[in-house]
């Protein structure tokens, strides 16, 4: 539940807001055929691996403690990290750990029906809210210490004695189906490209279902399947209890005695299956819309703990870190060529933190994606952007990062992933998110890193995990069959411009022009947007 | 009815103080001091001391919005003009901004609304020298070719299309235009599609939209965090002094009163919820009033998390998603919205009934005291909940003063949400909230069968 606003910046705010930039002094992008001479031996880089196994994330102990105490704030910061998500999700009902969190967090305690717990968190102003993911599930709190006693008899409630009522169930339910068929399918293009991404890499695995659940499978669930699961997944063996903020020792002692009423354990933890690394396939979401969209990627064995991810993430914030106008398809796509609204790139799954252009925290993942999102371009333009994106991320295997962008890069992310820890439910998340990563300071670490690593070794890195034949491919747009019928013959998709071009802009556009895509003409599928994760 | 994309949901769930002065409050909500200054150019430079561990934000807010936007076949050109101001100055060239900037990894950024744009950077304090350098420069001196503004001007498009999806930018473009007649008001931020399409061809307007709006005199810089004060304004005078245009003015036609009940329908052809919309014309905020604090609690009056509405049809009767509201503040008299996203096409009078019953009920001078309180106690605890980083303090400030045209328009907004009492919101929805005044909208999805749409 979103606290209300009285004057919603969000809605102040929910603006048109745009940086727009060019390249810092252009570095010509040499062409495509030439070996820059600093490139070890000409042998073709590694294959990407087959297979992505799940190698499972560490384990804290049950309800380890994360406190970040500041004596500086008068706000409380509860932040319960539960090691459950959709993969919980039982077969053939989809969205439940979603629903049941839901339920949980809005649909009152077993002391306050759902308008009372909403009244009685109203004049504090204190946030409560639950957020899902594949694997994690987050509680989360913020409330004045004006308020501490009575907020945390309901914060507590919540997870403890929550209502689990059937008119709630229904009301939740109905949403969480509209999300699906009026929201995902028909409202957010971008965020349904994005979906059917993750359907089509991590198909026939936990993770392919979309988080907020099927039509089918939300339907199909019942108020004992909510009870059940919530006994089932919010146990203390999965939970990692985080507290920032305003925190004294009476605080702690009395929200773990509090939480020490969970379940000790649950159910067994879902074993991930290996996933088979196919590359080369595309889908194509048929819906009416003015323009495409497209996403890209694979299942990625490099994640946070690997000494490989450092380089790579790096890497791929040169590429396109997210709505930042420094990354280099940013430049080259939108910029340049107006192609669009923005293109970025991302080493490990990405979720927008609302209100920020962050990730999100605890949304970690034993088994990562490295993809890239392309915003909205004209039809006709849709093979040519999607050429284009797989032309730079090439380049990036191809040749090492030139030394003065490199530096520049460098400084960015420096002064940058500062801004990722400037609020406590943001340093909780990233120091919670270490605990399964096993990766302590992990953002220290990451600027530490940074400052070892050279183009040629970051590009040693590359040549090794970055695999841009590997890549799959989904397009949201309103003439599929056409799309599909461009990308199936590997045509040329030549591309004119309504402005003067420089000459190098024109020679790199050659190289893109005629550039094969991954992709398997026989693994491209058509699907209306209307069927999608109906069941 | 949403605004466009959420690009800065940084207060999310918030709701804006009320200076906690009075003696019975242990929590001041907006803990913080403004050092203001004018410079004899005219431009407002507030300092905020915020303790930041040497991150600062820098906010430009320059009031100027789509609100200025008289001319036929020009809409949108606040907006766009937005974009162009990344471009370069004759000393900082293309991409000169990013290599700077970048360096430093700052977060730089910027929006427009109907009435303000305003500029952020967010980083370290240790990049604020070359910061306010070259801030100064593309404020004084911006400079971009015609190619450079044709391309941006296809990114502007493809930011249209990619709001296009949903329908609530629809929703807005109908309502605007049903609800004014005269006034710019009629067109979004974004403008008018038609235009948006025509913007590659206005090159030389865009380099006289500068020349008019982007002058000392309608610009205030904000900078919050922790830094010498001193020298900070000794670069800033030093920078920004020798910028010397004087703001234009123009005549925004004034909106005629509405006398007879207005409606709007909008057909959309994909799956969506039915949607309604209640649209009065209201006064404007100003800093003398009390009309933007009173608008901003009826809002939580009669459709936030606590309202009898909200009890009646989300939670018991299930009739809606959510009720809610997008009145936003405006320079100039504007709009107070109720919005209810519906579960079936078959309730919309019911729900649009339940809620013009609120409404009488207000205006006939039941109001309950207690529930106005909490909503100011929300107001109060919400501000300080909301300010978690100094870019946060530093858009707040900007967006009030930018909307209320004086440096600490934030301040006094808290001070007039403070004050608001239940018989000014009986009083302001008796006049204003009235059958004549009203436009209504509604959205129904038409599909095609077989989900196909024409």
């Amino acid at each position: 539940m979103k606290t209300q606003t009285l004057v919603s910046l969000t809605a102040l705010l929910s603006l048109v807001g745009c940086a727009s930039q060019q390249k810092p002094a252009p570095e010509p992008t040499p062409p495509p055929a030439q070996e820059a001479t600093a490139t070890p031996p000409a042998e073709a880089p590694p294959k990407a691996p087959s297979e992505v196994p799940a190698i499972p994330l560490r384990q804290p102990k049950p309800m380890e403690l994360v406190v970040l105490a500041r004596p500086d704030t008068p706000i409380v910061t509860f932040r319960l990290v539960f090691h459950t998500g959709s993969i919980d999700d039982p077969k053939g009902k989809e969205g439940l750990t979603a629903l049941t969190a839901t339920l949980m967090a809005e649909g009152g305690t077993q002391k306050l029906t759902s308008a009372q717990l909403l009244d009685a968190l109203f004049p504090m102003a204190a946030e409560l809210d639950t957020s899902v993911d594949k694997e994690f599930t987050t509680f989360s709190g913020r409330v004045h210490r004006d308020f501490l006693p009575r907020y945390l008899d309901i914060f507590t409630d919540v997870l403890l004695a929550p209502r689990l009522d059937a008119a709630e169930l229904e009301r939740l339910r109905t949403n969480a189906i509209s999300t699906v068929e009026n929201g995902l399918r028909s409202a957010n293009d971008e965020g349904l490209g994005k979906a059917a991404l993750d359907a089509l890499i991590y198909e026939g695995h936990p993770y392919a279902h979309f988080i907020g659940g099927t039509v089918q499978g939300l339907k199909s669930i019942t108020l004992d399947d909510v009870k059940a699961h919530a006994q089932r997944v919010f146990t203390q063996d999965r939970l990692v209890v985080g507290l920032a903020g305003a925190v004294d020792d009476a605080l702690k002692q009395s929200l773990l005695s509090r939480l020490g009423t969970l379940p000790a354990t649950g159910a067994p933890r879902v074993t991930l299956p290996t996933v088979t690394a196919t590359s080369g396939r595309a889908v194509i979401l048929q819906k009416q819309t003015l323009s495409t969209a497209v996403s890209m990627g694979y299942v990625n064995p490099v994640r946070r703990g690997d000494p490989d991810f450092f380089p790579l993430a790096f890497a791929l914030t040169h590429l396109g870190e997210h709505r930042q106008s420094i990354g280099l398809l940013f430049n080259e796509l939108r910029e340049k060529r107006g192609l669009n609204y923005g293109d970025y790139a991302y080493a490990e799954h990405f979720i927008e933190d609302p209100g920020t252009t962050y990730n999100r925290t605890n949304i970690a993942r034993t088994q990562q994606d490295l993809t890239v999102w392309i915003r909205p371009v004209d039809p006709s333009h849709a093979v040519f952007a999607t050429r284009g994106a797989l032309y730079f991320l090439d380049q990036l295997v191809k040749e090492p990062i030139p030394q003065e962008r490199f530096d520049l890069m460098r400084g960015f992310l420096q002064g940058y992933s500062r801004l990722w820890e400037q609020t406590d439910p943001r340093r909780l998340g990233y120091a919670i998110d270490s605990l399964f990563y096993g990766t302590p300071n992990y953002l220290e670490q990451y600027r530490q890193a940074l400052t070892k690593m050279t183009p040629q070794s970051v590009q040693d890195v590359l040549r090794r995990r970055l695999h841009p034949s590997a890549l799959n491919f989904a397009f949201v747009t309103q003439d599929a069959e056409a799309l599909a019928s461009a990308l199936r013959s590997g045509q040329p998709s030549p591309m004119t411009y309504a402005s003067d071009k420089s000459q190098a802009l024109l020679d790199v556009d050659k190289s893109i022009i005629g550039l094969p895509l991954p992709l398997r003409s026989d693994a491209i599928t058509v699907t209306p947007a209307q069927s999608f994760m109906e069941k | 009815m949403r605004r466009l994309l959420p690009l800065l949901l940084l207060l999310l769930g918030t709701a804006l103080p009320a200076l906690a002065q009075s003696t019975s409050s242990p929590t001041q909500a907006f803990p913080y001091t403004l050092k203001t200054d004018k410079l004899p150019n005219g431009l407002t430079v507030v300092r905020v001391p915020y303790p930041s561990q040497g991150i600062v934000s820098y906010v430009t807010v320059v009031r100027v919005g789509s609100r200025n936007e008289v001319e036929a076949g020009k809409t949108g050109f606040a907006h766009f003009f937005e974009h162009m101001m990344f471009k370069g100055t004759p000393r900082h060239p293309e991409g000169e901004r990013e290599r700077i900037l970048g360096t430093f990894g700052f977060d730089d950024n910027a929006f427009t609304t109907d009435d303000i744009t305003l500029y952020y950077s967010y980083g370290p304090t240790a990049g604020l020298p070359q910061l306010i350098d070259i801030e100064a420069d593309r404020f004084r001196n911006l400079e971009y070719a015609e190619p450079s503004f044709r391309t941006e001007a296809l990114a502007v498009l493809g930011e249209y299309h990619k709001s296009a999806a949903a329908p609530f930018l629809k929703m807005e473009e109908t309502l605007n235009a049903a609800a004014f007649t005269k006034h710019t008001y009629r067109h979004t931020t974004l403008g008018f599609y038609e235009d948006i399409k025509a913007m590659p061809e206005a090159y030389q307007y865009s380099r006289d939209f500068f020349q008019r709006w982007y002058t000392p005199d309608n610009t205030l810089l904000f900078i919050v965090g922790d830094f010498d004060d001193d020298q900070v304004m000794k670069l800033v005078r030093e920078h920004y002094g020798p910028w010397d245009r004087k703001t234009s003015t123009i005549t925004v036609p004034t909106e005629p009163p509405q006398t007879q009940p207005r409606s709007a329908h909008v057909d959309w052809p994909q799956p969506t919820q039915p949607r309604q919309v209640l649209a009065w014309h209201t006064p404007a905020a100003s800093a003398n009033t009390q009309n933007a604090a009173i608008q901003t609690v009826l809002v939580a009056y009669l459709v936030g998390p606590t309202s009898p509405a909200y009890k009646q049809l989300v939670l018991e009767q299930q009739l809606v998603e959510s009720i809610g509201s997008d009145y936003v503040d405006h320079r100039d008299p504007h709009l107070f919205t109720l919005t209810a996203t519906l579960k079936d096409e078959r309730h919309r009078d019911r729900v649009r009934l339940a809620l013009l019953r609120e409404v009488s009920k207000v205006a006939a001078g039941k109001v309950d005291a207690a529930r106005v309180k909490a909503i100011q106690d929300n107001a109060r605890y919400g501000a300080l909940m909301a300010l978690q980083t100094p870019r946060d303090v530093g858009i707040q400030l900007g967006w009030y003063a930018g909307i209320l045209g004086t440096p600490d328009g934030l301040q006094r907004h808290l001070g007039h949400l403070a004050k608001v009492t239940p018989a000014q919101l009986s009083e302001f929805t008796k006049r204003y909230l009235q059958a004549s005044k009203l436009t209504q909208l509604s959205l129904t999805p038409k599909v095609d069968t077989a989900g196909g749409t024409k």
